[in-house]
């Protein structure tokens, strides 16, 4: 006997970009990846991370894909778009952290423009989810980048007027982030809505665990909002979901630790790799629409999972 | 509705249309209709014409249809002795007056004089809105005021500026008063001018303060999302800024005709006038949210009544005292040895009291110390203290008072080296060694609530003013006032009961833990943390109407001795995701409520001794139902309904609800010495309201015993009335 479940609920869609390029998430009508339960019109797709300055805490295996670009922003994001075919570029605007760089909007603008100008798929730019400086810092990005609807984050509960005011007022779209904490997804939805910003502009950041770092907190979160999305029919939790998986994998300690500390563990590239996949992987498994991730090859392992799974080819 | 206003409106808007259209004929002989007309960098052509008329405006010719527009719109010129212009009229003249104004300016740029001279900037650019319009709508800019004519003297022109950057309110100048603008008088003084520093001078013509408007309606098309189509995206357009845009027009000086005519337009978008000189006033609310026009109003006071009438909402940064704020400082102690004095505390008389007042009755942030101030204070030394917190707003009610009255502990003790408890008049605050030496002073104390009660609970503080007594003889009238108040609100308290109001609240605060769980708050029944009773439930609604607290209509009864109602178990079902089905208030057997983790204290049945036990969340020692707190609290919480457990807060214990399905207080058989000692109070209170003045010694705690046959052995000795009662099994 086939026993299906039906929902009254559905995912909004939503569009980053502009034009022939433009990226649409969202749309599902059943749980994720049910696919023998409802439709799911648009694959979930992967962002590659690139930064405003030169990183400097990377391990070596995340380093070499981009060792010839990580001090120019735009070459970096010309090579994920043009070779490693990123579906969107994430631009983190570390440097604006006031522990480390503390550089401030007018500083970093330029940048933004400049890698905004340069590439054609869409564009997500990402403060460092320090309340304060992002509600200096992120209007100014968002004015850099106008006339390209880019996804403008994360927005926090403490400083959501400014950063979603800056991507209502520069036509962007938003992404609220919320601390692993359904109440408050659904909370600062609502008010983000209510300052006046579309539903369909509006990206959930539930926030992200890697691998033995919290995924299952972060997965039964995100599960949580796609029960209520389609079980519920819950307007305000019906959003597409995006993952910061890169930043998350490459800072643990079972990816950073070099084979020569840790010989029993293997090639430190091939384990990253894997810790990063597996990572996406069962983000997508959650409900992830859109992955920002960082290494070349876990993307590519992330794209033959999303393939076989929908029978989509990239 | 006064005449005078509407006749001269509607005059106003008749010459503004004439000087738009001989401008615009001059203008098309001249270029004609293919001239392309616009204003710089903006992407909403003429943006009031836009908005309100879906018209892009982009040729000479385009502006056909707008005058015609304009002109449809202009009432009669009402006679001498007839009585019958209504706002509608000059409503209707406000706009025409507007979209002429509009056209008046864009004819500048299409012939000159370009309106971009000396220190005027002319029209915005959309870089210029979307910007500023961010911090209108994250409230660092709480509004913009719109100024028409010139003050009478520099010095009160610097002033009002002045009064106007100092609460963040962006300033727009058009007009002149005698030949002189408010720019004129800032530039003259030395003024910096232009959109970093606050202020705007748009044009030295009335016609130039429709840029204001332009900026209005770009900012409800930009940030409230909204295309103009027609009249109801024009209506949308209006209501944005009416409810979103706090904007507000200063007229200065004589009011002429086109002056009335644009603030009639100001007023359509919900932006009322406020006048120093003696103009009719149209107070009656309607099209803007509080009064239309307030008029004679001192120079010294227009901040303040613009302010007030528009709903504005002064965001404070940050607390003007000289030692750190923050939740950090809050646990802090002041021992003996590192108090500079101290007040209250059975060593002087001192009390805390908030109450409301009239808007009229408020001088609106002012803080008085009546008594000597620190400085005339020795080291070690007990003074008094009393505070008189007074608050009015126009969605204030009299049962918030206690709300905001119990936030002043953590407020005060939030300061570096202040350190507060108690409440009411049995409060008790030190100021350290280390905070007087950096120069903390009673006033401080005023400068505190005020900045945290305004920026916390804008949603029903509007004005507020704070006097600090340290004279003993000049607090006693008030402190008579306060205890009279503090019976009177207890009086309240204890008269309310679930049975006298048609609606509870919820509250899933808890839910990020524990997702399936809603405390149902009742006027008797408690959140179970105990943070929460029916009057703060009430008053979060109030201050944040999408937060945790919601109310629940009652709606129709199912059971009143359980505590069961329809609209109850409908909000339970959709909010507990469908998860709880009915909830039965009173009950700890049938559909208990839920209970999340943070319960005071967790309620047990003992079903041999056909009693209950009560057991608070300090408590660490062995109970007779065989579990301490700790486990007892993981079989309870979570969200589940678990029948014969109940997580509650300790005012619910004395409350005449408590498991009343099951027969109530007399159900308690035992409870730790130091949860009976806290409540020995009410627990006697509700005794003797039982009748029964000697049951709290019938309940038994841990020095008597802690297994259930060492309860049941003292309730035999003691007569303890559950044993009379019917089986907690049923």
């Amino acid at each position: 006997m086939e026993v299906k479940e039906t929902y009254n609920g559905k995912i909004r869609e939503a569009t980053i970009g502009l034009g022939d390029t433009a990226v649409t998430v969202g749309g599902e009508t059943s749980l994720p990846l049910y696919m023998f339960e409802g439709a799911a019109p648009n694959k979930p797709v992967i962002a590659l991370e690139v930064y405003d300055t030169k990183p400097e805490d990377w391990p070596e295996a995340a380093i070499a894909p981009y060792a010839d670009v990580l001090d120019d922003p735009v070459k970096w994001a010309l090579k994920c778009q043009d070779e490693y075919k990123a579906d969107m570029i994430c631009l983190n605007l570390a440097s604006t952290n006031p522990s480390t760089g503390d550089r401030n909007g007018a500083d970093i603008a330029p940048i933004v423009k400049a890698v905004a100008d340069a590439i054609k798929i869409p564009l997500i730019v990402y403060g460092t989810a320090n309340a304060d400086k992002d509600a200096e810092v992120m209007p100014k990005a968002a004015e850099a980048c106008q006339g390209k609807r880019a996804l403008i984050g994360p927005v926090e509960e403490e400083n959501y007027k400014t950063v979603a005011a800056a991507a209502l007022g520069f036509d962007h779209l938003a992404a609220p982030h919320s601390p692993i904490d359904v109440n408050i997804a659904k909370q600062l939805n609502i008010l983000i809505t209510q300052l006046g910003l579309a539903p369909e502009r509006v990206i959930i950041d539930p926030t992200t665990g890697a691998l033995g770092y919290g995924l299952e907190y972060c997965y039964s979160v995100m599960e949580r909002l796609r029960l209520a999305a389609m079980t519920q029919n819950d307007s305000m939790t019906q959003m597409p979901m995006i993952n910061q998986i890169g930043r998350e994998v490459w800072k643990a300690k079972e990816v950073k630790t070099s084979e020569a500390d840790e010989p029993a563990w293997g090639d430190a590239e091939t384990r990253g790799v894997l810790w990063e996949a597996l990572t996406a992987t069962a983000l997508i498994m959650a409900g992830s629409n859109i992955l920002v991730m960082r290494h070349p090859k876990a993307v590519e392992l992330t794209r033959q999972f999303v393939a076989a799974l929908t029978g989509a080819t990239n | 509705m006064s005449k005078l206003i509407a006749s001269s409106a509607i005059r106003g808007a008749h010459s503004l249309y004439n000087k738009a259209e001989a401008a615009y004929n001059a203008a098309l002989a001249a270029k004609g209709a293919d001239q392309p007309v616009s204003f710089p960098d903006t992407a909403y052509y003429l943006p009031v014409a836009y908005a309100l008329l879906a018209i892009k405006v982009k040729t000479l010719g385009d502006i056909q249809p707008v005058l015609a527009k304009a002109k449809s719109m202009l009432p009669d010129i009402p006679a001498e002795d007839a009585w019958l212009p209504y706002l509608g009229n000059t409503l209707d003249s406000g706009i025409a007056a507007l979209l002429s104004e509009e056209i008046i300016e864009a004819m500048k740029y299409v012939m000159g004089p370009n309106p971009v001279e000396g220190i005027w900037l002319g029209a915005t650019d959309d870089v210029i809105v979307r910007t500023q319009g961010i911090k209108l709508v994250d409230g660092s800019m709480p509004g913009f005021a719109a100024v028409v004519g010139a003050a009478p003297t520099t010095e009160e022109a610097v002033k009002l500026a002045t009064e106007l950057r100092e609460r963040n309110i962006l300033l727009f100048m058009a007009g002149e008063t005698d030949g002189k603008t408010m720019a004129d008088q800032l530039n003259e003084a030395g003024v910096e001018m232009g959109w970093d520093v606050y202020l705007v001078p748009f044009g030295r013509d009335i016609s130039a303060a429709v840029y204001a408007l332009g900026v209005a309606a770009r900012a409800a098309m930009t940030f409230g999302g909204i295309t103009p189509g027609g009249m109801k995206e024009a209506r949308e357009i209006l209501m944005y800024n009416k409810n979103r845009v706090f904007a507000f027009v200063i007229a200065l000086g004589d009011v002429d005709d086109e002056k009335y005519a644009t603030a009639a337009g100001a007023i359509n978008f919900g932006f009322p006038v406020i006048a120093n000189t003696d103009i009719p006033q149209i107070l009656p609310t309607g099209i803007t949210t509080y009064e239309h026009v307030v008029s004679n109003v001192p120079l010294d006071k227009i901040v303040d009544t613009a302010v007030e009438v528009r709903g504005i909402k002064i965001k404070i940064t940050k607390i003007p005292i000289p030692v750190s704020f923050g939740s950090a400082f809050e646990g802090e102690r002041i021992r003996k040895e590192a108090m500079f004095v101290e007040f209250g505390g059975q060593k002087s008389p001192a009390f805390e009291y908030l109450r409301m007042r009239d808007m009229d009755d408020i001088d609106n942030g002012k803080i008085e110390v009546i008594g000597p101030e620190i400085d005339q204070m020795e080291e070690g030394k007990a003074y008094p203290l009393g505070i008189l917190i007074e608050v009015a707003g126009r969605k204030m009610q009299s049962d918030f008072e206690p709300v905001l009255e119990r936030q002043l502990h953590h407020l005060v003790n939030g300061a570096e080296g202040i350190w507060h408890m108690g409440q009411r008049d049995m409060n008790w605050m030190r100021i350290s060694k280390s905070a007087h030496e950096k120069g903390f002073k009673i006033e401080h104390f005023g400068e505190i609530l005020k900045a945290k009660l305004m920026d916390d609970f804008p949603a029903i503080v509007d004005k507020i003013q704070i006097k600090l007594y340290t004279d003993a003889d000049k607090m006693k009238e008030v402190l008579e006032e306060a205890r009279a108040a503090f019976i009177a609100r207890d009086e309240r308290v204890a008269g309310l009961i679930d049975e006298s109001v048609d609606t509870f609240y919820s509250c899933t605060l808890c839910q990020s833990f524990a997702p399936n769980h809603v405390c149902v708050i009742s006027p008797e029944r408690l959140g179970l943390c105990g943070a929460y009773n029916w009057l703060d439930a009430k008053a979060a609604h109030e201050i944040n109407p999408t937060g945790a607290n919601q109310p629940i209509i009652k709606g129709e009864t199912i059971d009143e001795r359980r505590g069961q109602w329809v609209g109850v178990n409908e909000l339970v079902r959709a909010k507990s995701n469908n998860s709880v089905q009915q909830v039965n208030a009173y009950s700890i057997m049938e559909d208990p409520e839920t209970s999340c983790g943070c319960f005071e204290c967790v309620v047990a049945i003992l079903p041999i001794a056909n009693g209950v036990m009560v057991v608070n969340r300090e408590h660490t020692g062995e109970t007779p139902v065989g579990m301490k707190f700790s486990s007892l609290a993981g079989s309870v919480g979570g969200g589940a309904q678990t029948p014969g457990f109940l997580g509650v807060g300790r005012q619910y214990i004395t409350s005449g609800k408590f498991i009343a399905a099951e027969g109530g207080f007399k159900r308690i058989v035992w409870m730790p010495k130091e949860l009976k000692e806290a409540l020995a109070g009410q627990l006697k209170k509700r005794s003797e309201a039982l009748g029964l003045p000697d049951f709290v010694d019938m309940i038994a705690d841990e020095t008597i015993g802690t297994t259930e046959e060492e309860v049941m052995e003292y309730m035999a000795k003691v007569g303890h009335p559950a044993l009379e009662m019917d089986s907690l099994l049923g």
